[in-house]
Parts: structure tokens; C-alpha cells; sequence
């Protein structure tokens, strides 16, 4: 499985720059160019429908990448960054309400107070692994959202607070989803920028050098301490940003919506996208809102079916439908959909060669 | 002091429970080194299979009692052969998303036997009523629980200690690959702690359904076992006995002191404070192996 | 940069200097750094370790060593299995913390630095039982390696362009140095996971290598290696001591390659030091042999 699978034929690097390039051929680039051009271009074409599923897509999008930092590329597994997500949903919610300040504004620190607090959290990685690092996030899971949940004065309680979108800005109306979600897209391609950088420099190698063998990455001059607490808190940032684009895409943001089940769900999905590289968390991310908008179609056939005794099978759908995805695509595929998209391109190139 | 003896006999009494979960999380952790989180939905299981043979088929109790058990064991057998076996050999975190997953497909499952409602037993199956003893209260459904779990734990304890399979398990948890060449079954021995596991789970499901209604909110008690393992430590038996008594004491002067302090529901959330605490301050827990790594 | 690998490559022939010309030139820009710089006749010692003492429960697995590197020697550390020698070097590396006793590297006091704190400051080591990142490739975690000296923070590492963008093609010609001269160019872009074991101890030596050595520790680099590879292993050792001007410190069980590459050898034997010297000396030390061989 040497580099030269992965390159298109006769393009040779001349020097160290080109061979570092993630689109290597002028081709590609092009490609790459239309193809963001058609993601913007696309809610002209879609209903208000296509758009909502596209906007979601694109939140997740930057919440499973913010997981994807944390577990696939530095190892440390969390069960609880549907918390996160929510801690930035409600710092926006709460900076709107209580200190007037505009979305603009709101939106670092809805990656900022998630990171802080992550950072906090991931204290305890330092000294854990693995299974025990599990714990420690399922606890800090429930604990964010008993605060939320109780935090009456700040937080509204379970009654939910609501979420202003952007105001105007060089004259673009966000009240319309349409121009809403072109912001959304833009931030999530700029995220996706981000992570794709990080994970190609210094800190991405660190973490990868954590995630393989963290004795030897110590001995190595590589912090691991420092390291961890920053996959946590990059990893938490980008859940933070995630939460703010969603909550204010719905303008409507509850504690309900993060559960434990929505924790399981990010880690879950993330295994079917597959670990350790940025189109994984995205198709991930993709799968997860299709399932959903699946699930939300099927739950009339059930009616149908079942008679009154579907309002429930709706809830019971969704929680078992998407356990056996997650189960199936772990025994048979656990490199997820990412690594079935490289053998697709690789037999593609190779055509029609096996191998 | 009244209240805070009280306190503590009540907690003993819930803690049985709380132990004997535990324990079930630590019979499968010993012999697999896999956690299984799934077993927290076996609680919502067990509790409506029991509630199936009383109220809609009404059965015998001790009919009731053996379905429950034998409904834990054919749950054990599948989740082990399904999604288990498929999974060996993959990094640690293959087994935790599958165990995580299960646990909500079990919930899933819950629903749809339970028709999404909260049921009741009706009348509990066990005596109600409380004793009176000095200024304590307490209540027979508790005490009479306490005693179920205690019996088959100290079953457990004797299976392990006494029997040949037991005997196979404890060389098991030492090393897989030593047992399978000393000519154990290792298959065997996984599925055998999945199905004894997913018994008790059941049985403890059972009793807490009684208390608690039998409903989807069972699974809360599973997690919150999962506090008492670590906090006793996730390979000791000894550990997670004491571990499910203290949290059941926990839980109790929890009520007793810290809810009229904090708003919303405390109980639900004091224990996995604790956990935070316990994996902070000492993470292998009262009675658990520390792992040296060398390289 | 082309024009000087070529040349380069051309002078490969003689075996003068072959690769390694850019890691040359980090590593001597940095031994001319403002220091005071003690030009004496003898050799500096760069590395001691005094009266080293570790325990595990009741297993002493080191007995107040004391081991002395100087400037430019190969020190090998030989002894039967289980005496300590592994141990000798987690201590000095700070994996182990040592119960009594210190280390100084360079004249500073490093017993109870953090093991990245003692890599950054140029004490790298391999290890036995291969520890690379298996998911990588060999020339990421040749740079990986490098992770110390590349200068720039994570945000300027994720906005990327252009500081990043030049640090990783000059990060990446260091590592592509270090591929030519321990010759894995055949095996450059290969998943480390997927490679043979003699290849896998190269890339750890290469890794060893990136970080800009003052001392390396070597742990058995010719473990289960046939004559060839320990051949060329003997040799990309003598070239690193020679070239680099870097000391390292050996472990190994073969006492031909011993004998023949080791400046000075150091015996032990569980936990003492039973005796050091040149080689000669040790192969006719009755100690020696009684600890190899069993005392009559």
C-alpha cells in the first residue's frame, strides 16, 4: 500500500512543498473548487426541506469533526460531546439574553466557555486511558446536564431558551434559512480548513503519536499532557461552534436535545464515517441527519401499520434502528464509510486491476 | 443521628440492590475485559418480562421469577454470540461503542414490550408494609430484596470460588491466551459470565422494578452502578459488594441532606459526582489492579 | 537544496558524508550556541549517572550504578538477561524515576525532569520492543520525530499558510535527510505497521535521530537482525558517532559487534556494576566471564 496508489499517474513532486499537497494536480483543484461551488449553490435548488436537512448536516458536520479531534485522531474516547454541544448552544443562548450581545459576538465564545470547560475535563485523561477516561466523560455528561437542567435563573430550566439569529450583516437578511445557511456552510468550511490543518502539522502528529503509543510519544519530547488537554479543548471548540449554528438555525435551544443518547450517537456515527480522517466525521455527520430524516418518514408507515401503538414505536425506531447501523458497520466495516471511499477511488484508479 | 442511622439501614437495604448490579457489571469485566455498559437496559428487560408473567399472563411469583431468569440467560446468549464474538481482536473502543449502542437498542426494545408507559405491578409481588424496629422503618419490599440479592451473590461467590467453571473464569480473567492453551474454553467462559451476568441483571431489574416502577427510567440505576464498580474497583468482586452498599448509602443521605439544598434530582446525580471524585483521587478504585506498562 | 542533496549523493561513494546534511547543520548550530565551551585535550564527559538505585517490590533492579559518557565514545552496556540494563536506560531517560541517586546531562541535573523536558534536551533513545506509531507512515513519524524543533504554535498551524506551509517542507527535507542516510526511501510512504521487523528498528533509529541527538541510548538496535542487517546497522552506528560527532550508548547481546564498534563496555550483572572498560580488558576479566559463563 506504498504513496503511489494514492496519486493519480505521473504527477512526481519537485520539491518538498508540492509533496506535501493535499490536491496535488491542477485537476483536482478545480474539482475541489466546483465542488464547494455546487454545496453553495445548492439551496437554490432545494426546498426549504433540502436546505433544513443542509444546514443540520453542516452543524453536525463541525460537531463530529470537534469528536473526531478527540477520539480518532488523539484516542481519547468521550461519551459526552453532546454536552459540550449544548454547553455552546446555551452560552449563546444566555450571552443573547442576559448581556444583549449580538450573535456575532457570541459565536467565539460559544467555542471558548465548551473549550475551558473541556480543557477541565480532560485533566482527569492525563491519568486515565481508555476505558477509564469513558467514565469520566459519561460522569461530566450527566453532570452538564443537571446544571443546565437546573440553573433556573440563568438557564431557563427544562423550559428551553430562545436563540436570535445573526443580525444584518453587508446587507444579508439571516431571518431567511436560505441566507442563514450559506453562513452555516462558510463556517463549517472554514472549520473543515481548520481541522484539515491540524491534523497534517506538528499538533495533529502529536496526537496521533498519543492516540499509537503515548509512552514512547513521552520519551519522544512530545508533551502528552499538554497534548491531551488540547485535543480535548480543540475537539470541545469545535462541539461549542456546532451547538451555536444549530441552535440558532432552530432560534430554540432545550436541554432535551442532548442527552445520553445524542453522546452515544455522535460516537457511534463517528465509527460508521470512520476514524481518523476529516471525510470520515463528515460522512458520519451525513449519515446520522439521513438516518434521522429516515426515521422521521417511516414513523407515518408505522401508523399505519401498528395503529395508535406507533407514537411510541416512533421513539423505539430511531434508538433501535440506528444501534443495529452502528453494530453492523463495527463488525463488518469498523473502518467506516471513509475507508470503503478510499477502496472505491483505489479500485477505481487501479480498474481494472484487482489490486 | 436518627435520621442519619436510618439514613444508612435504608441505604443497606437499596445498596443490595446496587451491589448486585455491580457485580454483574464485574463478572463479565473479569473474564472479558470488555465493559458492559449494555447491562443497564437489562434492568428495563428483566423488569417488564416479570411484569408480563404477573399482570397481562398472570402467572405464579415463582413462575414468574424463573422466566425472568431464563429470559436474562437467552438475552445473555444472544447479545454474546451477536454482538460479542464478532468483535474480537479490535482496539478497546470497539467493544465500548457496541456495548453503549446495545444499551440503547435494549431501551429500544423496553419500549416496545412496555407500550412507552410507566407500569406498575399492581400490588408488589413481595409483602408490603414495613417492620418496626426501635425507631427504624423499614420496609419489607426492601428488606426482602436485600436478602434476594445477598443470596445470590454469595451463590456467585461460591460458583466462583468452589466450582470447576468458576475456577475456569478466575483463570481466564488472568490471561486469555494462557487459558485458551492450558485447554479452557474461553469461548465458554465468555458466554457462561454474559449469561450469568445478564441473570442478575435481570433479577435486579425484577426488584427494582417492583420499587420503582417498571418503566424506562430503570436504566438510570444501571449507570449508576457503574459509579459503584469504579469506586470498588473493576476487577474485584469484594470491591463492588462494598462499593453497591456504599453507594445505596450515598444515595440515601443524599436524600436526606443534600436534596432540600439543590434543586431538580439530585439522587440521579450525586452519584456520578462521586464517580468524577473516586476517578480523580483514586481511578483503580478501593480494590483494583493497577496496571504497570512496560515498554 | 536539490543542488546539495545531489552533491550529496554524488560523494556518497567515499565514505565521508552521505545524508544527514541538513540534520548536521541543526545539530551544530545548536553546539554553537553561547555556552562556554571547555576546549580541553581530554574528553568532556556529556553524560553521568551516579549511584543509580531503582527497586520494583523486592526486585533491585539497579544497584548504585555509576556511568560515566564522554564526548564522541561508543559506551556499550553488556550483561546476562535481567541485569538492568534496560532498566539503566529508562532511568537515565526519565521513564523510571530513579530512587536514589542522579543524572546530569551536560552538567545539569535531569533526575526529575519529565521524560519530554530530557528528549528535548537531545537524550533520545530507542527501544527494545519496537515503540513507533504504528498508524503513521515512515517518513510522518520520522517528522513526528522532529516534534521539538518545529517552530510554530497550533494556531499558526492551522491557519497554515505560509509560516506552517515552510516549516513543513524544511521539517520534511530534514526527515528525507535522515531517509537517505539509513537508505528507507524503497519503504518511505509504507504504514510502519506493515513493515519488517529489521526495517521497523531502522525507522525507530531514524525517529531517535530527528530529534536532534547530543546522546543517543540505543536498546538492542541488533536484535534478531541476521549478519547483513547487523552489518549495516553496525555501520549507520559508526557513521552517527563519527559524522554526527553524537556518543551513543549501546545495549547488545552479540559480542562480536560489541568488541569490534565499542569504544568502552560497561558490565552488569542484576543491578551491579561488575566492571568497565576497554574491550580487551573485558574479555579477559575473570568477573566477566563468571557472570557469562557461571563460576565453577
Amino acid at each position: 500500500m506504498s504513496i503511489n496508489i494514492n496519486r493519480p499517474c505521473g504527477t512526481f513532486d519537485r520539491n518538498y512543498f508540492q509533496a506535501k499537497e493535499i490536491y496535488r494536480t491542477p485537476l483536482r483543484k478545480v474539482l475541489l473548487a466546483i465542488l464547494i461551488a455546487g454545496i453553495y449553490l445548492l439551496p437554490f435548488f432545494t426546498g426549504d426541506y433540502g436546505i433544513s436537512i443542509l444546514t443540520v448536516i453542516c452543524a453536525f458536520s463541525v460537531g463530529m469533526l470537534g469528536l473526531q479531534i478527540i477520539t480518532g485522531y488523539c484516542g481519547q474516547i468521550s461519551i459526552g460531546h453532546a454536552a459540550f454541544m449544548g454547553i455552546g448552544m446555551y452560552t449563546v443562548a444566555i450571552l443573547q439574553k442576559h448581556f444583549g450581545l449580538s450573535f456575532w459576538a457570541c459565536l467565539p465564545m460559544a467555542g471558548l466557555v465548551p473549550m475551558c470547560i473541556g480543557m477541565v475535563f480532560g485533566i482527569p485523561a492525563l491519568r486515565m486511558k481508555g476505558l477509564y477516561l469513558a467514565f469520566a466523560t459519561l460522569a461530566a455528561h450527566f453532570v452538564i446536564v443537571y446544571m443546565i437542567s437546573n440553573w433556573r435563573s440563568v438557564t431557563n430550566g427544562t423550559d428551553g431558551m430562545w436563540m436570535k439569529r445573526p443580525g444584518p450583516f453587508l446587507g444579508i437578511d439571516f431571518t431567511a434559512d436560505r441566507n442563514y445557511y450559506l453562513l452555516v456552510l462558510t463556517v463549517t468550511i472554514l472549520m473543515i480548513y481548520l481541522a484539515t490543518n491540524l491534523a497534517r502539522t506538528k499538533m495533529g502528529r502529536a496526537f496521533v503519536a498519543v492516540r499509537d503509543n503515548d509512552i514512547a510519544a513521552e520519551v519522544m519530547g512530545i508533551n502528552i499532557a499538554m497534548t491531551k488537554i488540547w485535543a480535548f479543548g480543540i475537539g470541545c471548540f469545535f462541539a461549542g461552534i456546532s451547538g451555536a449554528l444549530g441552535g440558532a438555525y432552530y432560534e430554540y435551544v432545550n436541554v432535551e436535545w442532548f442527552g445520553l443518547d445524542d453522546s452515544i450517537w455522535y460516537l457511534g456515527f463517528l465509527v460508521v464515517g470512520g476514524f481518523g480522517s476529516i471525510f470520515g466525521a463528515i460522512a458520519g455527520a451525513t449519515v446520522w441527519k439521513v438516518m434521522d430524516e429516515f426515521s422521521t418518514l417511516v414513523t407515518p408507515l408505522a401508523e399505519t401499520f401498528l395503529g395508535g401503538a406507533a407514537f411510541y414505536a416512533s421513539a423505539a425506531f430511531s434508538l433501535i434502528f440506528y444501534s443495529l447501523i452502528i453494530i453492523v458497520f463495527l463488525v463488518f466495516e469498523p473502518r467506516g464509510i471513509a475507508h470503503r471511499w478510499e477502496i472505491v477511488k483505489r479500485s477505481y484508479r487501479l480498474h481494472p486491476f484487482p489490486y | 443521628m436518627e435520621e442519619t442511622i436510618k439514613s444508612v439501614v435504608l441505604g443497606l437495604c437499596s445498596g443490595g440492590i446496587y451491589a448486585l448490579l455491580a457485580v454483574s457489571y464485574v463478572v463479565i469485566y473479569k473474564s472479558t475485559r470488555v465493559f458492559p455498559f449494555s447491562q443497564a437496559a437489562v434492568l428495563i428487560i428483566g423488569a417488564y418480562i416479570m411484569w408480563y408473567c404477573l399482570i397481562p399472563w398472570n402467572l405464579p411469583i415463582w413462575l414468574g421469577f424463573i422466566l425472568t431468569c431464563m429470559g436474562g440467560a437467552i438475552l445473555g446468549i444472544l447479545v454474546e454470540r451477536a454482538f460479542m464474538r464478532p468483535l474480537v481482536g479490535q482496539p478497546i473502543l470497539a467493544p465500548i461503542v457496541v456495548t453503549l449502542c446495545l444499551m440503547l437498542l435494549l431501551r429500544g426494545i423496553g419500549i416496545l414490550l412496555g407500550k412507552g408507559d410507566i407500569q406498575g405491578f399492581g400490588e408488589s409481588f413481595l409483602p408490603v408494609g414495613a417492620w418496626k424496629i426501635g425507631f427504624l422503618h423499614l420496609p419489607k419490599i426492601q428488606v426482602y430484596g436485600f436478602i434476594l440479592c445477598s443470596i445470590l451473590i454469595v451463590a456467585l461467590m461460591l460458583f466462583y470460588e468452589k466450582t470447576r467453571a468458576g475456577l475456569g473464569m478466575r483463570v481466564v480473567h488472568e490471561d486469555h491466551v494462557v487459558a485458551q492453551n492450558l485447554g479452557i474454553n474461553v469461548k465458554r467462559i465468555f458466554q457462561n459470565s454474559w449469561i450469568i451476568s445478564c441473570i442478575i441483571a435481570a433479577v435486579a431489574g425484577m426488584l427494582l422494578g417492583n420499587i420503582q416502577g417498571v418503566g424506562l427510567a430503570l436504566d438510570v440505576n444501571g449507570l449508576i452502578a457503574i459509579a459503584a464498580v469504579l469506586f470498588g474497583g473493576l476487577e474485584s468482586f469484594t470491591g463492588a459488594i462494598v462499593a453497591g452498599l456504599a453507594i445505596g448509602i450515598l444515595q440515601m443521605l443524599t436524600i436526606q441532606y443534600i436534596a432540600p439544598l439543590l434543586p431538580g434530582e439530585t439522587t440521579m446525580m450525586i452519584p456520578f459526582v462521586f464517580l468524577l471524585l473516586i476517578l480523580f483521587i483514586k481511578p483503580y478504585g478501593l480494590f483494583g489492579l493497577v496496571k504497570i506498562e512496560r515498554l | 537544496m536539490a543542488e546539495t542533496i545531489r552533491d550529496v549523493a554524488k560523494k556518497r561513494e567515499q565514505r565521508y558524508s552521505y545524508g544527514l546534511t541538513l540534520l548536521r547543520e541543526c545539530i551544530e548550530k545548536r553546539r554553537s550556541s553561547p555556552r562556554p565551551d571547555h576546549q580541553d585535550a581530554g574528553k568532556k564527559v556529556l553524560l553521568r549517572a551516579e549511584n543509580l538505585s531503582i527497586a520494583f517490590g523486592k526486585l533491585l533492579a539497579l544497584n548504585k550504578v555509576d556511568v560515566e559518557v564522554k564526548e564522541g565514545e561508543i559506551l556499550a552496556v553488556i550483561g546476562p538477561n535481567g541485569a538492568g540494563k534496560t532498566s539503566l536506560l529508562n532511568v537515565i531517560s526519565g521513564f523510571y524515576r530513579a530512587q536514589k541517586g542522579d543524572v546530569f546531562f551536560e552538567g545539569r541535573r535531569i533526575t526529575r525532569s519529565p521524560s519530554h523536558k530530557i528528549a528535548e534536551l537531545g537524550l533520545c533513545r530507542t527501544f527494545q520492543n519496537i515503540a513507533l506509531y504504528t498508524g503513521l507512515s515512515v517518513i510522518d513519524n520520522i517528522i513526528a520525530g522532529r516534534h521539538p524543533h518545529i517552530k510554530y504554535n497550533f494556531l499558526t498551524g492551522m491557519i497554515y499558510f505560509p509560516w506552517a506551509n515552510q516549516e513543513e517542507a524544511r521539517q520534511r527535507a530534514i526527515a528525507e535527510d535522515i531517509i537517505d542516510f539509513l537508505e528507507l526511501e524503497h519503504v518511505r510512504g509504507s504504514v510502519v505497521g506493515m513493515l519488517a521487523y529489521g526495517l521497523r528498528k531502522r525507522v525507530e533509529l531514524g525517529r531517535a535521530l530527528a530529534l536532534e541527538p547530543k546522546i543517543l541510548l540505543l536498546d538492542e538496535p541488533m536484535a534478531g537482525m541476521n549478519l547483513d542487517e547487523k552489518e549495516d546497522m553496525a555501520r549507520f552506528i559508526i557513521d552517527i558517532n563519527e559524522f554526527l560527532k553524537i556518543p551513543i550508548v549501546l545495549i547488545e547481546h552479540d559480542m562480536g559487534v560489541v568488541m569490534d564498534i565499542a569504544d568502552r563496555i560497561i558490565v552488569l550483572d542484576f543491578g551491579n556494576k561488575i566492571a568497565e572498560g576497554s574491550p580487551d580488558e573485558i574479555k579477559s576479566n575473570p568477573k566477566v566471564i563468571a557472570a557469562y559463563l557461571g563460576a565453577e
